[in-house]
């Protein structure tokens, strides 16, 4: 049997023999770069505050160590669990997924429309105002200027300077795409499209309707608000994050494995059905509650029909992955795998939603830990794999310089994807029991013995969460020599700057060898 | 099915789509449930439901910055949907001190600047924590100490919104009566900030003890059963 991970890792030879996306790959460089370093960051930072949060949400006495978290959020409002679960999840959500997303959109959306990317300075400038927007939302959440709305916690203040980076974005993005070459369409094209096209519709609908000051929200429109926030939410999930994704693996699947998908003709109606479907999956959060039943009814029967693209997005994109491997033998390469696992993962995620769009599951798991298990779904399971094996393909490419520890690797797949799994059956079965206990017809049973029955679960979640938190560590560590050794080898060509960085300077050597040569 | 090669129409169709959804989740609820006016009851100038004091609006704000939302929802579902009554979460008493156990409507939330029906019950509902806890001085010391209101209590301590101050001639009205493992040292007593001041006020006013009919609350009219 052969061994899922090569044994070592090349150090050199990555850039595309193919010159035309050689220089693609060349021009987009820099903001892509940025992009999955700032990305990368935000994840470390993210997955320390969920860690944090997590503990918090059971005794410690099994860590004496996490005593400290609870001192800090027993007597400082800034590390109280409301505050701290906001900045880990917009974190998560803004820091790490969507700005990974964005430089995944710029590498793909160049390289499928085969066109070089013209003034990187403007996407550059984006990158760095989006960064900025995160930075300075999770302040404010921190500050306790968060507005309360869930996944728009981000104070006005913040989320305009989101808006201005997103504009530039998509304004280099619409250019890029209007100039690409004739005839060379790809249905990752489609999906990045619609993720494009969605985002600033729901930012801009979601924080003018739902945030900034009380008295220009929508006044007195009462639970109007929350039905937009679940549209909102789950229009990040399905329509923002989920199509990203989905353009990666369809571009880079077959990349990776040299064949074609399969089943490919039944891209597009998956295509069409999953934009169609799928973001009616907010009507999971509105069920039983003070809203017309009529209506919830009608939403749960059109988010119930998304098994259709989910089945036919995971058969096509897991299908091929096995057909990969009993052609080739082993999965060849860092990047398969995370590849495989996110494509498993989605289907995962898509079987969760279906299960709440049956009606007495959601009663029964509304309000559990069921629904955190979702959100880790989405963010850890589905699309951080899919940034983990991209980040592992195009890094690469961009800078034509090997990852440093086929052994990293390995840990940082291990940890994330034993981590991931013990999440999901952590706080999915123990939702399931909390759901028991709250749901129970007993009077006798109250919240107290839910918060009884769930506590085991939360303190495995807090364990399992820390799993990720290593693999993750792992990989930002993985990078950050990568890209030190890059560094260092490039400045042996520089007197000064070998100087400063105590690198052997290697311009006399080669001016020495070439006077031989003479 | 249209390819992206026939750019303008796939966009129309992908606008077309995200406007189907914008409609159901955006236009239809504010057409529908974005402007219930309260109820006037006949011959009189009373209305239900009544807003609240200014001091709970403010509430409001603490209650979005400290995230309360995360584990506490303010919802209960009928009794055809889980077991929000059983759990006595729509319990709350009228004017005349009897007992009102119901749903909660659209109505309820239309004098609420900022509406938090929450996702997740890590603690309880809070739908009528106004009508469980009548007295102030008994919220301010469950939010300085959880595990002076229940022992099982997962909900962290929010010190915070407390300062320990010197006694200075009389100890204040508001100072927390405390046993002796919260106390603070002597001649020094725990007082409530403005912020928990506002919060207590808000979640005081968080009660629904009075009737609405399933016509009134902003839900279409189902006729009762006939047997009741």
């Amino acid at each position: 049997m052969a061994t899922l991970f090569p044994t070592t890792v090349a150090p050199r030879g990555f850039v595309s023999t193919d010159p035309e996306l050689a220089a693609i790959d060349a021009s987009v460089r820099w903001p892509v770069l940025v992009c999955f370093l700032s990305a990368v960051h935000w994840m470390v930072v993210g997955t320390f505050l969920l860690v944090y949060a997590s503990s918090l949400t059971h005794p410690q006495d099994a860590f004496p160590i996490l005593g400290w978290f609870v001192t800090l959020s027993d007597n400082f409002s800034m590390f109280t669990y409301g505050r701290v679960w906001a900045t880990a999840i917009d974190a998560l959500v803004y820091g790490w997924a969507s700005t990974a997303g964005l430089g995944l959109a710029v590498w793909l959306l160049a390289r499928t429309s085969r066109a070089t990317a013209g003034s990187p300075a403007s996407l550059m400038t984006a990158v760095v105002f989006w960064n900025l927007g995160v930075a300075i939302g999770l302040t404010g959440i921190f500050l306790g200027d968060s507005t309360g709305v869930e996944l728009l916690e981000f104070p006005a203040y913040a989320s305009w300077i989101l808006w201005i980076a997103y504009a530039l974005f998509s304004l280099w993005a619409v250019a890029t795409f209007l100039g690409r070459k004739p005839g060379n369409d790809h249905i990752a094209q489609a999906w990045l499209l619609v993720a494009l096209f969605a985002f600033p519709w729901l930012y801009g609908a979601g924080s003018t309707l739902l945030t900034g000051d009380t008295a220009h929200r929508l006044p007195g429109s009462g639970v109007v608000q929350e039905v937009i926030d679940a549209w909102y939410v789950h229009g990040i999930y399905t329509l923002w994050l989920a199509p990203l994704g989905l353009a990666v693996l369809y571009y880079l699947i077959p990349k990776v494995s040299g064949i074609s998908i399969r089943y490919g003709s039944n891209a597009q109606v998956a295509f069409w059905t999953w934009i169609i479907f799928a973001p009616w999956t907010a009507v999971h959060d509105l069920v039983g509650g003070p809203f017309p039943a009529q209506t919830v009814t009608i939403g749960l029967i059109l988010s119930g029909l998304i098994f259709i693209p989910v089945a036919l997005i995971g058969i096509s994109l897991i299908s091929t992955a096995f057909t990969a491997e009993g052609q080739q033998g082993h999965h060849g390469g860092v990047v398969f795998p995370f590849l495989v696992l996110a494509s498993v993962a989605f289907v995962i995620a898509g079987a969760s939603e279906q299960i709440l769009s049956i009606r007495s599951a959601n009663e029964l798991l509304r309000f559990t830990m069921f629904r955190e298990c979702n959100t880790c779904l989405w963010i850890y399971g589905f699309f951080s794999f899919i940034v983990f094996g991209a980040i592992y393909y195009i890094v690469p490419r961009l800078l034509d310089f090997g990852w440093r520890s086929a052994t990293m690797v390995k840990i940082h797949y291990y940890t994330s994807l034993y981590g991931i799994l013990l999440v999901i059956a952590m706080l999915g079965f123990g939702g399931f029991m909390q759901g028991q206990t709250l749901e129970n017809t007993d009077p006798a049973v109250s919240i107290v013995t839910a918060v009884d029955v769930s506590l085991s679960y939360r303190i495995a979640a807090t364990m399992c969460v820390s799993l990720i938190a290593v693999g993750n560590g792992v990989f930002a560590l993985h990078l950050a020599w990568m890209l030190l050794d890059w560094l260092r080898l490039r400045v042996r060509g520089n007197r000064l700057a070998a100087e400063i960085l105590l690198e052997p300077y290697e311009g006399d050597a080669a001016a020495s060898s070439k006077e031989v040569a003479a | 099915m249209i390819p992206i090669q026939n750019f303008r129409s796939f966009f129309a169709l992908i606008f077309a789509i995200f406007f189907f959804t914008w409609f159901g989740f955006v236009v239809l609820p504010w057409i529908s449930l974005g402007h219930l006016p309260p109820i006037q009851d006949e011959g009189s100038t009373d209305i239900t439901p009544w807003d609240s004091s200014g001091e709970a609006h403010a509430g409001e704000h603490i209650y979005a910055a400290d995230g309360c939302a995360y584990c506490h929802t303010q919802q209960v579902r009928p009794a055809s949907s889980g077991a929000d009554m059983i759990r006595g979460w729509g319990t709350a008493k009228d004017e005349d001190g009897k007992d009102v156990t119901r749903r909660s409507y659209p109505r309820d939330y239309i004098w609420q600047g900022q509406v938090f029906l929450g996702n997740n019950r890590i603690g309880s509902d809070l739908s009528n924590v106004g009508a469980r806890y009548t007295d102030a001085a008994a919220l301010y010391r469950f939010l300085y100490d959880p595990y002076l209101g229940d022992l099982h209590s997962s909900m962290p301590a929010c010190r915070f919104l407390f300062v320990t101050q010197k006694i200075s001639g009389q100890t204040s009205q508001d100072a927390l009566v405390l046993p002796a493992a919260d106390a603070p040292p002597a001649g020094f007593e725990v007082v409530p900030t403005a912020q928990a001041k506002s919060l207590v006020a808000y979640l005081l006013s968080l009660k629904k003890g009075y009737h609405l009919k399933p016509d009134e609350a902003g839900l279409p009219y189902v006729p009762p059963s006939t047997k009741s």
